[in-house]
């Protein structure tokens, strides 16, 4: 089964062609801003450079945020735009959860996406990688304390988080993303949308 | 253009839409005939917030993507494999909403291998008209709606030059900037004409921007209102809304009719169509219809529901701009602003 794996949800660009539990190409490329111009073309690249045609893929599996709103947008919509035309299997992950299964190391992983003023999106995962804190937009404080609980972690971030000392930055292992996201249930692509963990500015305000 | 499509005699173009508050997916034969247009509207969930705000319009968007295009085909019963190009708006508009519409876009002409023709949102106003007739040139597009106000110049399909345009506020805008002084909901623009057609013409307004150009200017008209509204209520006066509205929709239609009149005359126009969302304006279309009539030139206004945004005039565009050979690549992007050219 060919399986097209698409992340968006940061200023870098993670796809990947998977066949057999193998990646027949990859692509992690940092774009920032470009990102909107560059995702279709360097996923067409994918497409051309393993060989594989748009008719093949049998499956999509993409990650639907936290991280950047309009980055977790373009992936989602090649996605879902794809996985309803050609009418096959969607299904998604976490950007968190993608990067907690990233970390080689065998302790608790906490992944860390900047979320600004003070805030970021995070989450708690244990030794085999089930959550202990779900995905969250939480105050970077309340998350220090909450790890000072646990000692034995390491943070997985490519943002500049200066008051955590034990972190690497992040890599994704796309092989075992994929494999993971493989578990989860199949869903309608008109269905599969962004998890933004955060209500826009009018909508707080509006709240408040 | 390849031989294939010179030999084809019809051409269904899919049309995508989504630079505001609307997504909006249709599919257009040969540029001029509709034959099924999908439009959701976000204008409640706007509404409670008093204007578009663009995150929550992103957010909608690609919530509603996917559903609109399955409509959209399903009422046309017609698969993605029948369209023979996407045409999409590329610009100008809110960015984030614009991607949403782009992306679907590429991912379609990437999958079915179908050119992606780049709509420019105004374009698209304009070709809203060649849904109703033919489009005769040379031709004047007065272009009025909530984020433009442009007089254009059309010597043939695809054709554009800008004569003038706003310098500040566009029309729309400041329709509903003083909507909102008169404590009407929004979007306010479509009841002060409303409101207008109660009152009278009793306030002295300037008529902005009175000068030899062919450009306009509303902020000054806007700021007049609402400081005639302040002093008004500094006296203990109260405001007639009703003969406001009037008195502000009258001044705000002359400036148009009388850069109409200048443009009609001087460069020898012989039709004239109104496009965008304020040509939904009785009064507009009543005292153009005046110019028009005088001088002998065809006036054309599309039917109200091509006026508003929707994807059927951006296919109708699409095939004009094919025919004129612009075809993008998948880098294509959005553009917030960008020249009608």
């Amino acid at each position: 089964m060919k399986i097209l794996y698409i992340d968006t949800s940061s200023s870098y660009l993670y796809a990947a062609i998977v066949e057999e539990n193998k990646i027949k190409k990859q692509i992690k490329k940092e774009f920032g801003h470009t990102l909107s111009e560059k995702a279709l073309p360097e996923i067409v690249k994918l497409f051309e450079e393993s060989k594989v045609t748009p008719e093949e893929i049998e499956k999509i599996i993409v990650v639907n945020g936290p991280g950047s709103f309009t980055g977790i947008r373009i992936g989602i919509t090649i996605a879902k735009v794809y996985a309803w035309s050609r009418n096959i299997p969607i299904t998604t992950i976490s950007a968190l959860e993608a990067m907690a299964l990233s970390s080689k190391q065998k302790t608790y992983h906490v992944p860390i996406i900047d979320a600004r003023r003070g805030f970021v999106f995070s989450a708690i995962y244990d030794k085999e990688n089930q959550p202990i804190l779900s995905p969250k937009h939480i105050k970077m404080d309340e998350l220090i304390q909450k790890l000072e609980e646990i000692k034995d972690y390491i943070v997985i971030t490519n943002d500049e988080i200066e008051l955590i000392s034990k972190k690497e930055s992040y890599d994704p292992d796309i092989l075992k993303i994929v494999m993971r996201a493989q578990e989860k249930e199949i869903i309608n692509p008109h269905a599969v949308n962004p998890e933004y963990l955060k209500l826009t500015e009018a909508e707080e305000r509006k709240q408040s | 253009m390849s031989d294939n499509m010179k030999e084809k005699k019809e051409m269904y173009i899919l049309g995508i839409e989504s630079s505001c508050d609307e997504t909006s997916a249709a599919i257009v034969k040969n540029g001029t005939e509709e034959i099924a247009t999908v439009i959701s509207s976000q204008i409640d969930i706007h509404k409670e917030y008093g204007g578009v705000v663009p995150e929550i319009a992103s957010r909608h968007h690609v919530k509603n993507i996917t559903i609109v295009l399955e409509e959209c085909l399903k009422k046309a019963n017609m698969k993605m494999e029948d369209i023979d190009a996407i045409a999409i708006t590329y610009g100008p508009g809110l960015i984030g909403s614009l991607l949403i519409g782009l992306e679907a876009a590429k991912t379609l002409a990437f999958i079915y291998h179908k050119p992606l023709i780049p709509v420019h949102h105004i374009a698209g106003h304009i070709y809203a008209n060649s849904l109703v007739e033919e489009l005769k040139f040379p031709l004047l597009a007065v272009v009025v709606s909530g984020g433009h106000t442009e007089l254009i110049e059309m010597k043939g399909h695809y054709q554009f030059q800008k004569l003038g345009g706003t310098l500040d506020d566009a029309i729309g805008e400041c329709y509903d900037k003083v909507a909102r002084v008169l404590g009407l909901e929004y979007p306010g623009g479509p009841k002060i004409d409303k409101l207008a057609k109660l009152g009278k013409n009793t306030y002295d307004l300037p008529v902005p921007l009175n000068d030899d150009s062919y450009n306009f200017s509303f902020s000054g008209l806007k700021s007049a209102v609402i400081n005639l509204v302040h002093k008004e209520e500094q006296k203990g006066k109260k405001i007639n809304k009703e003969d406001l509205a009037a008195s502000f929709q009258n001044v705000a239609v002359k400036s148009i009719t009388t850069k109409v009149k200048k443009a009609i005359i001087e460069k020898k126009m012989k039709t004239v169509i109104i496009a965008g969302g304020v040509a939904a304006n009785q009064v507009l279309r009543e005292e153009i219809k005046k110019v028009t009539d005088e001088l002998h030139v065809k006036l054309s206004i599309p039917p109200i529901q091509y006026c508003t945004d929707n994807a059927t005039m951006i296919a109708a565009a699409g095939y004009y701009a094919y025919l004129d050979g612009r075809v993008a690549d998948l880098t294509l992007n959005s553009k917030s602003q960008d020249k009608l050219n």
